[in-house]
């Protein structure tokens, strides 16, 4: 019997072959749990248990002074623009019909993403205290 | 027709609430990458030296921005809670036959965190105006003033 499609567009979980889509749900799941503990962890530090009116160029300074809070807000900007990436590279591909679109659009986000990326790391890594 | 039953009837996340929240998650998803985005930018200005890193950050000092900081906040931690029901509903085997429960679950977690955590955030934000502004600063002008009068 010829079966009728009714998604149109949708992702389709993919027959054989790659399993990409697999270790891209799984790393969402991974990648989720430690940014629970990243990113609430830095919303509380940076907006509860200290004020963002407090923020200024030595408190940045005196925090990265030591190289385990670069590392962890390292961790932290990896780990969400990749989660992040994913994510929208899934909603991008559920939304998007049309082919050439959404290419595009992919394409324009993974050159987003690197960029700010490698931004985001050589800030962390180059900084060096003026005061 | 076996297969178009097992397409339009399948699906853990059939149900009023949960699809609700599968569209929550994905609309603060989208928003807190673009945030994302920005900060990086902001915090990337620190390489310019102090006066350009806090005159941008001159900007957020105000309280348009805190009500934004805490919008910011609840997006954050109802993605997070949110993202745990989810990690829950995949990998217990009885996720799916608890979903009203753990939605339930969610939101009170949610509700306990984020409103001791935002009442915080508006005391300090008051707390600390007074505090560094010129004296004579009222509380009104700590809500309507734009740009802070302190460095």
């Amino acid at each position: 019997m010829k079966t009728q499609r009714t998604d149109w567009g949708r992702r389709q979980p993919p027959l054989a072959g790659s399993s990409f889509e697999l270790y891209a749900w799984f790393f969402m799941r991974v990648s989720g749990l430690l940014l629970v503990l990243l990113a609430v962890g830095h919303m509380f530090i940076m907006h509860v248990f200290n004020d963002t009116l407090n923020l200024d160029y030595e408190f940045v300074a005196a925090r990265w002074d030591t190289p385990y809070w670069r590392a962890f807000d390292w961790l932290l900007l990896a780990l969400s623009l990749l989660h992040g990436t994913n994510g929208l590279r899934v909603v991008l591909h559920d939304n998007i019909s049309d082919t050439t679109v959404r290419k595009l659009s992919l394409s324009a986000l993974y050159v987003t993403s690197l960029g700010f990326f490698v931004l985001g790391t050589y800030v962390i890594v180059a900084f060096v205290s003026k005061v | 027709m076996p297969n178009q039953k097992l397409v339009s009837s399948g699906g853990i996340y059939k149900g009023k609430t949960s699809m609700w929240l599968y569209i929550f998650h994905r609309v603060t998803g989208v928003a807190l990458f673009g945030y994302l985005l920005l900060h990086i930018i902001s915090t990337a200005l620190i390489l310019l030296g102090p006066e350009v890193y806090e005159g941008a950050e001159a900007i957020y000092k105000n309280f348009y921005f805190r009500v934004a900081e805490i919008g910011l906040f609840g997006a954050v931690l109802a993605h997070a809670i949110n993202g745990l029901r989810i990690i829950t509903v995949d990998l217990w085997k009885k996720g799916s036959d608890y979903q009203k429960q753990l939605n339930l679950i969610s939101l009170v977690i949610f509700i306990g965190v984020f409103v001791p955590s935002s009442y915080r955030m508006v005391v300090s934000y008051f707390d600390l105006c007074l505090e560094k502004s010129s004296p004579g600063t009222t509380v009104t002008d700590c809500i309507i003033r734009p740009i802070p009068d302190w460095k």
